[in-house]
């Protein structure tokens, strides 16, 4: 059966956008990501309007992300104090972005540095993830068992205004987080992604949080920026739909749960290792279309609809 | 201009329903979209009166029918992209304003063969000839470069489009055409305009408007989404964290 989108101004099938949903929803679960990097280009090839998917895309991982959290929660599995700190650097973060993707939508710019800012990204961490797990991997088969956690202080130890995480039991600047939480609300109101696929690996590597609390802290992060990210698109440039995302979230949500089961039983370098090949499959699909001649170099946007 | 044109010949002609020869009519004056709306079909109908045969060797004398239904004006940005280090960035802008979001011509011959050029562009008549009231820029080659984008676009949308065998004659003197209207179609007036040619001349022709508007709870979500955003994004999120939360509570019991 048809539905009619109010927001996005088009119908669509609404099982094939349950489906969306609920395939999205299986790997955020699987990997402690909210998808919005998946998401938002498969509405976009589609056919919904680029804004209207950005926007309704993190509605949708407000869902996902809130499965996660109450998952985690009862397992006593989120670092409450440092979601505070990289929430607190999220939501300026999102302020400022809705701002920017506002001033591209008027250049008529929102739609290339949206796909320009997926590849960038997404090549630079799936690439690293892929290296990384590969190392990962070759060490564990030749008998060396990798360390986790490195004895050796990074540059991010030397910082000023230590803070003490008592979850993870860190003891670091509050700045790192600040700024991770800053440029995933940035990512969140312009490319309508979660973040996660930098908050998670951010969070093994650079602040070096044990793999535990990482994904449990990753969506409280996720589920309050994008709530924000949402409640700012739908204020000032109209592009949340709510019909689009009821029915994405459906999916989503159930999605989610078969994709936490499916994530516990597979190891940590496994799943950063499927996690890589995705993303940077997702970058290399975008850059073609970035590259590839278009079927028409024109392109028509109506005003005021 | 168009528009006074029609009221020119509708002036002349006596009555309003009856022009000269030429009587039409629609099947509906409201289309409206609900949630399952995949697109509908409007009928345009009518009669023309026949007075004399055409002649059959030259076809002087034949009469056409062209049915054209236009859309609200829309003010439209048309971007060209261009190549630049490898990759494709929009980089020309030209605004068109007033240009129609839907279009649809019917005709019972190509209109080529039933009106020079110089005749259907006064009335705006077929794909070639739709024109926007005022681009954004003066260089006439390019604004039709630009112009036609639209109509592309559109095309591939189903928003313009052109049936040059669309009038279908029952009988004599009756026609119809199906306009097909479909679900991406914008909200608005519309008019639905029958012109009727004899000898490349526009002998009668009337215009009737109708409107096509969401109604139900679409457009409900609309409005609500319009005038009152902040509530608007707020219950979006509460739903959205309602149902992460059913969900977790479900699959907790099963």
């Amino acid at each position: 059966m048809e539905i009619y989108l109010p927001i996005a101004e088009m119908s669509v099938h609404w099982l094939i956008i349950l489906g969306m949903g609920g395939a999205v929803g299986f790997l955020s679960g699987m990997f402690g990501v909210g998808g919005g990097f998946l998401l938002t280009p498969l509405l976009i090839f589609y056919g919904i309007p680029s804004e209207v998917a950005v926007a309704t895309t993190a509605s949708h991982i407000t869902a996902s992300s809130m499965a996660g959290v109450i998952a985690h929660w009862k397992r006593r599995t989120v670092d409450f104090t440092m979601a505070g700190v990289l929430l607190a650097g999220g939501l300026i973060g999102t302020s400022v972005g809705v701002y920017l993707f506002k001033l591209l939508r008027e250049a008529g710019q929102s739609e290339f540095v949206v796909s320009a800012g997926y590849v960038i990204l997404l090549g630079t961490v799936g690439g690293l993830m892929l290296k990384e797990s590969l190392e990962t991997l070759r060490a564990a088969r030749s008998g060396n068992p990798p360390s986790t956690r490195p004895a050796h202080h990074n540059w991010i130890h030397g910082l000023p205004l230590k803070m003490r995480f008592r979850q993870s039991r860190l003891y670091i600047s509050v700045f790192p987080p600040l700024v991770l939480g800053f440029i995933v609300g940035i990512l969140s109101a312009i490319m309508g992604v979660g973040g996660g696929f930098i908050l998670v690996p951010a969070m093994i590597y650079l602040l070096r949080m044990p793999t535990s609390v990482v994904m449990g802290t990753s969506f409280l992060q996720i589920l309050c920026v994008t709530a924000a990210t949402t409640v700012l698109q739908a204020t000032s440039n109209y592009t949340v739909d709510i019909m689009l995302a009821g029915v994405l979230i459906l999916g989503g949500v159930v999605g989610a749960q078969f994709g936490v089961r499916t994530g516990s039983r597979l190891r940590g370098e496994q799943l950063r290792l499927l996690l890589a090949i995705l993303v940077l499959a997702v970058g290399v699909r975008l850059l073609i279309g970035l590259v590839v001649t278009p079927a028409d170099i024109f392109s028509v946007a109506v005003e005021g609809q | 201009m168009r528009a006074a044109l029609i009221a020119l010949v509708l002036a002349l002609t006596p009555g309003t329903a009856l022009a000269e020869n030429l009587v039409s009519g629609l099947s509906q004056d409201q289309i409206q979209i609900t949630s399952n709306y995949t697109g509908s079909d409007l009928v345009v109908f009518g009669a023309i009166e026949q007075s004399a045969e055409p002649d059959e060797d030259t076809g002087a004398g034949r009469r056409d029918v062209v049915v054209v239904v236009r859309g609200p004006g829309a003010t439209m940005d048309v971007r060209r992209k261009q190549r630049i280090a490898g990759i494709w960035i929009n980089n020309r802008e030209i605004t068109l304003t007033g240009m129609p979001a839907y279009y649809y011509v019917a005709s019972t011959r190509p209109l080529d063969k039933i009106a020079p050029a110089q005749t259907l562009g006064r009335y705006q008549i077929g794909l070639d000839h739709v024109k926007p009231e005022s681009a954004s820029t003066h260089n006439m080659a390019k604004a039709e470069q630009f112009r036609q984008a639209v109509v592309r676009e559109r095309s591939r949308g189903r928003l313009f489009a052109e049936a040059p065998a669309g009038v279908e004659f029952l009988g004599y003197s009756l026609f119809r055409v199906h306009v097909p209207v479909p679900a991406g179609a914008p909200r608005g007036q519309y008019t639905a305009e029958v012109y009727l040619f004899k000898d490349g001349v526009v002998m009668a022709a009337q215009s009737t408007p109708l409107f096509v508007d969401q109604i139900g709870l679409e457009r409900r979500l609309f409005n609500f989404a319009h005038n009152d955003a902040f509530a608007y994004g707020l219950a979006t999120v509460i739903m959205a964290m309602l149902l992460g939360w059913l969900s977790s509570l479900i699959f907790r019991r099963t």
